[in-house]
């Protein structure tokens, strides 16, 4: 949770009381109250807050180290010579939809930004890094929490990266979090003592001290850990950013909350669906905290999953790869989205 | 994997990936458990394994899951191939090729898993809803093969697979376990079949006289439905293995 905590605390620097009002009465903004458990998310949304989550931390870490810009010991494999030209909204989406991430696989890529800065202090996350950080860890978490899952042909063709590029990625990443892959409560501490002590993995016996050196507190019940890890990250992530003011990605118009951020509200009729409220968010939460959840707002209309969004929205998200190559057809899109013009293409290389 | 440290799981002691080789490094065992029981074929009669060492294995089979189940980790692929056996008699469990971590929601759990003819009931007929049961399933139907010398269920195809199953288990039905009628690949028109006496089945393969214990252990393990099924704990928690679990330590 480091990285969200890092942004919470960034986050007072963010828009102003006025800014929200002034915006606020400007637009009007619909908000959707997410359902309280991830897996009923839709990926689109989820896609977006975590563009979103991205974006934010992304602004914090390029303000605060501008100055080591030319730092040659800074670089990692994860580097891109300039920020690639797609943002990072069209890319999570890009490779949500071309390489079918499930919900667990999109939020475990939050979750490997704490894990890999945790043991790699090297590793931030910035506007050079995210392209090939998200291409990987999307890579690794499909591989290890999913029963179907593409090749790396595939998942770098849809990145943008060669595929030689992406085994040596997946390989540095691996290494890096000494393949511990699962989100766990205890897997962060368990692998930064593992680094501490150059070991591969901590023995019951002969680590003991070491391991219960680190006090683990479990509020969780332990066959639901991996769980409560992933939905937490979830939690965090709206609170965070699921307003659209508060968010520094501006891809999408629209606010999200959860269930329980809502006051009164009848949790039964939207446990399960996204359901879109029409409200001017700001005005009225500030006028009177239960405005949101007044019964007559939830004539509702769901909101669409990615599949269905995509065929609307006209640009970005299948139009560019990094690369100059276009997607294979295989992908089950129709090929009037794609964008036929060739992008110049980028350059991608690593530093080293 | 590396995580799962236990006297009856292979150790896992490095990985090494170059990129274009991944080498993995683990604890060197003697033998696995399918070898071991073809080693003991006399002539051309496959021979069940003295009931004590089939004990021993299987108490030691029931430990190396319970481990994997109480660390959230399903196997998948239980069956002798996998099961790695030592000149001490020790026995572990190896390739976790197809193991998974659960807890964690996902919507793809694939019903291609674990090897036919361990493959529990509830997989058979499309569950993706799947959980520790699974491995369970397949150490009824390895217990069974350690007793006879043979496999207990050699289906050549998925229907054949249910088909054997039923023809000893029994046909079940909505009353029997609630909820079967929803699995993807039910068959209303399953050829109606009662539960035949394990023991009758078995006993002229053995090599000892089976006692109760055995036999209730092997229906607790071969429950058709899998909540019904034993998990590794109750297991080994079972009469049969009373002489393990009152031995003082």
């Amino acid at each position: 949770m480091e990285a969200i905590d890092k942004a919470w605390n960034a986050s007072s620097q963010y828009p102003s009381t006025s800014d929200l009002l002034s915006n606020a009465e400007e637009n009007e903004i619909s908000t959707i109250v997410l359902p309280s458990k991830f897996i009923k998310c839709s990926r689109t949304d989820l896609a977006i807050l975590i563009s979103r989550m991205l974006t934010f931390l992304i602004q914090i870490n390029d303000s605060s180290s501008k100055s080591s810009d030319c730092d040659v010991s800074a670089l990692t494999r994860f580097h891109s010579r300039i920020p690639p030209d797609i943002s990072v909204f069209n890319y999570l989406i890009r490779l949500t939809k071309y390489s079918s991430l499930e919900h667990c696989v999109l939020l475990t890529a939050v979750y490997y930004i704490d894990l890999l800065s945790s043991v790699y202090p090297t590793f931030t996350l910035n506007s050079l890094t995210v392209h090939r950080f998200l291409l990987t860890a999307t890579t690794v978490a499909s591989k290890g929490l999913v029963d179907s899952f593409c090749t790396n042909t595939h998942y770098a063709k849809v990145g943008g990266v060669h595929c030689s590029e992406l085994n040596l990625l997946e390989c540095e990443f691996l290494k890096k979090i000494n393949y511990r892959i699962i989100p766990r409560d205890e897997n962060i501490d368990h692998c930064k003592l593992e680094k501490k002590h150059d070991i591969f993995s901590l023995q019951k016996g002969s680590d003991k001290d070491l391991i219960n050196s680190l006090k683990i507190k479990n509020n969780f019940p332990e066959n639901e850990s991996s769980y409560n890890v992933l939905n937490t990250y979830y939690n965090k992530i709206v609170q965070l950013v699921g307003s659209f003011e508060s968010s520094p990605d501006k891809s999408k118009v629209i606010n999200y909350t959860l269930p329980y951020f809502i006051r009164n509200i009848h949790t039964e009729d939207i446990v399960d669906k996204p359901q879109l409220i029409n409200i001017h968010p700001f005005k009225e939460a500030i006028q009177d905290v239960s405005g949101i959840s007044r019964k007559r707002n939830l004539d509702a209309t769901v909101v669409e999953d990615l599949d269905m969004v995509s065929d609307q929205n006209e640009k970005g998200y299948n139009d560019k790869t990094m690369d100059n190559e276009t997607v294979d057809s295989e992908s089950s899109v129709s090929k009037k989205h794609i964008n036929q013009q060739r992008l110049p293409k980028i350059s991608h290389r690593t530093e080293h | 994997m590396k995580e799962l440290k236990h006297e009856n799981i292979v150790r896992l002691y490095d990985v090494i990936h170059t990129e274009n080789k991944l080498t993995l490094v683990f604890e060197y065992m003697d033998n696995d458990l399918k070898k071991y029981m073809d080693s003991r074929i006399v002539g051309n009669n496959p021979q069940g394994l003295e009931l004590s060492l089939v004990k021993y294995f299987q108490w030691q089979l029931l430990e190396g899951a319970a481990f994997c189940h109480e660390n959230k980790i399903l196997h998948r692929d239980l069956k002798p191939q996998n099961l790695l056996i030592n000149n001490k008699g020790q026995l572990k469990l190896g390739d976790f090729g197809l193991a998974r971590a659960f807890g964690i929601p996902v919507n793809t759990y694939s019903s291609e898993v674990v090897t036919l003819w361990y493959r529990a009931p509830d997989v058979l007929m499309g569950s993706r809803t799947y959980s520790t049961s699974i491995d369970m399933w397949s150490c009824g139907c390895i217990l069974a093969e350690m007793v006879t010398g043979k496999p207990l269920f050699p289906g050549t195809n998925d229907e054949e697979q249910l088909k054997l199953i039923f023809e000893i288990m029994g046909t079940p039905n909505e009353s029997s376990w609630a909820g079967i009628s929803t699995l993807p690949k039910y068959n209303p028109n399953f050829p109606q079949r009662l539960p035949k006496d394990i023991r009758t089945i078995l006993q002229p393969h053995a090599k000892e006289p089976l006692d109760d214990n055995l036999i209730d252990l092997l229906h607790g393990l071969l429950q058709l439905n899998p909540d019904m099924r034993l998990s590794a704990k109750q297991a080994l928690h079972h009469p049969w293995f009373a002489e393990y679990y009152q031995r003082p330590q």
